[in-house]
């Protein structure tokens, strides 16, 4: 391998670690997903930073948490001194271009990238049905064609399954059969509702405001919707999904079967992640935004199609915490470009190639500005920064007089985290311990203060209704 | 105009979020606009050796996406299709999309049989005018064998799949021929038909199901009709009692039929 190889990250949107057929789900199909995996290592404890598009996306970029981008929701704006990989690569000898999704808000892709498709009315969330198939266009034109000497790095930003949000705002306003009633499936082609359809209730404040009571601050049409379905109508939302990923699946077969066929299939290694994932009926929730495991555990691959890398093929690693923060220096390392100071990700370089290196214990992600979660190999904790009364948009923590309600799951004897252990007395230290971990991981943050309008407004009128909860207790 | 807004099946009820109220209105406008041209020397009995028709597509997202432009309809489809002999269709579809920016042409071949078989090879050539550096990709395909795909982008040669021969193959352009041929008078619940779709002429849809969904008297009477299958959304196919599409609606998109033209080529 040269010290400059080529770089291709491959992204979906909204795809849950487990939505993949070669870790063993029958319920799709993703023979050019399983490719990479087979050529590849796929680390199964990868955690996305944030379970929302962009703030994940803004930790893709910067190698940082989303409560230091400046991008702790989606109408984030991430802090303009943050470099971003397109920058660092251009300024260290690659070419750097982007295709399809980017949604980072505040730093416009055509100043940090060569553009190769970005659609004809800029893409926002969604919109796969047109935009991933003229991604694909784009990035088989680009493959075929490339002749610089230069080496590339290429990102490209698919939708799907991303869609599936269109599935659900369908429902927001009209009645749709369950799929047995339409007499186009039956019983048997549905995969079942998730094992953790029913749940423990003792969720946080946060997580009822967002996500669960009439009028939640987020999707509350949806919510009002799904009320009213069925088990068939949740089963259904779960093989649509699959019936998405498999869209996009193709089109990532068609970038493939091209790079095999061009000089650079042996000397590009190619990373495949997932900005965060989908509930798919999970605690009975949708979409993202929680901070269970369908929603923030993604699939991530590094891989080369030929022999031009030490990669470990057909590998799972089950040992290591990947963060999306590590996106960043991992791209760094093989482009052999220093890594800077303030990235808060590890290379994962040297695990895919079997080496052994000091490693974090736990992977650490937030949420909608004020949710926190740690992830060790017991247990995962799950709690929430009550809202200041004078709001100074510096992200919260650590700060254990704000610390609101706690959720702890046991991850051996209840990986579906539907028992929550906080008023168990034998787990009082582990919630401890995880408080520890989280301030510990807190305090090597370097967070700005929020300096936008608009996501001023979000947090202020946020917190508003998050106090009045806190007061009132709806 | 209400009463007809409230009758829309829900396959192809739209009228909501961005859309409101304009997508009922532009939705039923063009349904009972679509304009017929039948040319001087074809009848009513008779095939037609020649068949164009128009869609205008209408949107069917969230209000959080951006449209720039006033008009609801982003951009249309031209279906032509002529009889070569007494054996084949030649088939030439116009695809522009004014949100992706990308402006495709479809050139295949068909057996004149009732799953409208694609025959040896096409080609699809694209055009991006979304102005980033992406501007134009040629795709030249072709069958070996009947069932080996083979495509070539730009020259690069690239396998493509093979089909299950338990399965005949078509492309989704030439199902507004197929559906109405096929299921025309099946509505049976229990009746379905698999075949084998090259989507755009380019990703291989083993397994695809297609059945009778459901008839409706109003806003026109029409006999909706379901594709399903891997890789594939859900999609509802809306055929008059002149055997004609008139409605293609899937999650994200309807195609509403604006026009027909029935002849010689």
């Amino acid at each position: 391998m040269n010290e400059h190889p080529n770089i291709l990250f491959i992204n979906t949107d909204q795809h849950s670690w487990d939505a993949i057929s070669a870790y063993g789900n029958p319920y799709l199909n993703t023979p050019n997903i399983d490719l990479l995996h087979q050529n590849g290592t796929s680390f199964t404890k990868s955690y996305c930073t944030d379970p929302v598009c962009a703030a994940a996306r803004s930790s893709w970029a910067t190698g940082l948490y989303t409560s230091e981008t400046g991008v702790p929701f989606n109408g984030g704006q991430l802090h303009t001194d943050i470099p971003d990989i397109g920058q660092i690569l251009r300024n260290n000898g690659y070419r750097a271009f982007h295709c399809g999704k980017w949604h980072v808000p505040g730093r416009n892709v055509r100043d940090s990238f060569e553009v190769l498709y970005y659609g004809n009315q800029q893409i926002g969330a969604g919109g796969a049905a047109y935009y991933d198939s003229a991604s694909t266009h784009a990035v088989a034109d680009f493959l075929t064609k490339y002749d610089s000497n230069e080496p590339f790095y290429l990102q490209i930003g698919y939708i799907d399954p991303h869609d599936v949000c269109e599935y659900l705002h369908n429902h927001e306003e009209k009645h749709i059969p369950n799929p047995l009633e339409q007499g186009i499936l039956t019983e048997d082609d549905l995969p079942p509702l998730p094992e953790n359809f029913n749940y423990d209730e003792r969720e946080t404040v946060l997580h009822r405001v967002c996500r669960r009571i009439d009028g939640a601050l987020i999707h509350d049409r949806i919510l009002q919707a799904v009320k009213n379905w069925d088990e068939f109508h949740w089963r259904y939302f779960k093989w649509n999904y699959y019936r998405f990923i498999e869209k996009v699946d193709a089109e990532i077969g068609r970038v493939l079967s091209i790079l095999k066929q061009t000089p650079f299939c042996e000397n590009t290694v190619i990373i495949f992640s997932a900005d965060h994932g989908e509930a798919c009926g999970s605690h009975q929730l949708f979409q993202k935004f929680a901070l269970y495991e369908e929603e923030i555990r993604v699939p991530f691959i590094i891989s080369c199609l030929g022999d031009g890398f030490q990669i470990k093929k057909n590998k799972l690693d089950d040992t290591h915490f990947v963060s999306g923060v590590d996106l960043f220096p991992t791209i760094c390392d093989y482009a052999s470009i220093d890594i800077p100071e303030i990235c808060q990700g590890m290379s994962l370089r040297p695990l895919v190639e079997g080496k052994d290196k000091p490693w974090r214990e736990y992977a650490y992600i937030e949420s909608n500005y004020w949710g926190r979660s740690i992830v060790t190999d017991d247990y995962k904790y799950i709690t929430e920064y009550k809202p200041r009364n004078i709001e100074d948009f510096l992200p919260p923590g650590p700060d254990s007089e704000r610390l609101g309600l706690v959720q702890l799951f046991d991850r051996h004897d209840d990986p579906w985290e539907t028992a929550n252990l906080v008023d168990s007395p034998e787990h009082q230290e582990a919630i401890n311990s995880c408080r520890d971990k989280l301030f510990q991981q807190e305090s090597r943050l370097n967070k700005q203060e929020i300096v936008h309008q608009n996501p001023m407004r979000t947090i202020t009128n946020w917190g508003n209704r998050l106090r009045e909860y806190w007061t009132h207790g709806k | 105009m209400n009463d007809s807004i409230q009758s829309l099946h829900w396959s192809f009820n739209y009228n909501h979020g961005a859309q409101k109220p304009f997508y009922a209105e532009e939705f039923l406008k063009l349904l009972h606009e679509i304009q017929i041209n039948t040319q001087n020397d074809v009848f009513n009995d008779e095939q037609p050796e020649y068949i164009k028709q128009v869609y205008e597509i209408l949107p069917n997202f969230w209000k959080g996406y951006s449209r720039t432009n006033e008009a609801l309809a982003i951009g249309n489809v031209v279906i032509e299709r002529k009889h070569e002999n007494s054996h084949n269709w030649y088939y030439n579809v116009h695809y522009q999309n004014t949100s992706s920016g990308e402006n495709i042409r479809f050139n295949f071949r068909c057996r004149d049989d009732v799953y409208r078989t694609l025959l040896d090879s096409w080609q699809v050539d694209v055009q991006n005018k979304s102005g980033d550096r992406y501007s134009k990709m040629e795709l030249n395909g072709n069958l070996i064998s009947d069932t080996e795909i083979q495509l070539y982008i730009n020259d690069f040669q690239i396998a493509a799949g093979t089909v299950d021969n338990s399965s005949p193959l078509t492309c989704n352009w030439a199902l507004y021929d197929v559906i109405p041929s096929i299921l025309s008078d099946k509505r049976q619940l229990d009746f379905s038909v698999e075949i084998a779709l090259l989507d755009d002429l380019e990703h291989l849809r083993q397994k695809c199901n297609l059945g009778y969904l459901d008839s409706i008297r109003e806003p026109l009477p029409l006999d909706g009709y379901f594709l399903y299958g891997e890789g594939l959304l859900p999609s509802y196919w809306w055929v008059d009692t002149n055997k004609t599409v008139v409605i293609v609606s899937t999650v994200f998109e309807t195609l509403v039929l604006k026009e027909i033209t029935r002849g010689v080529s």
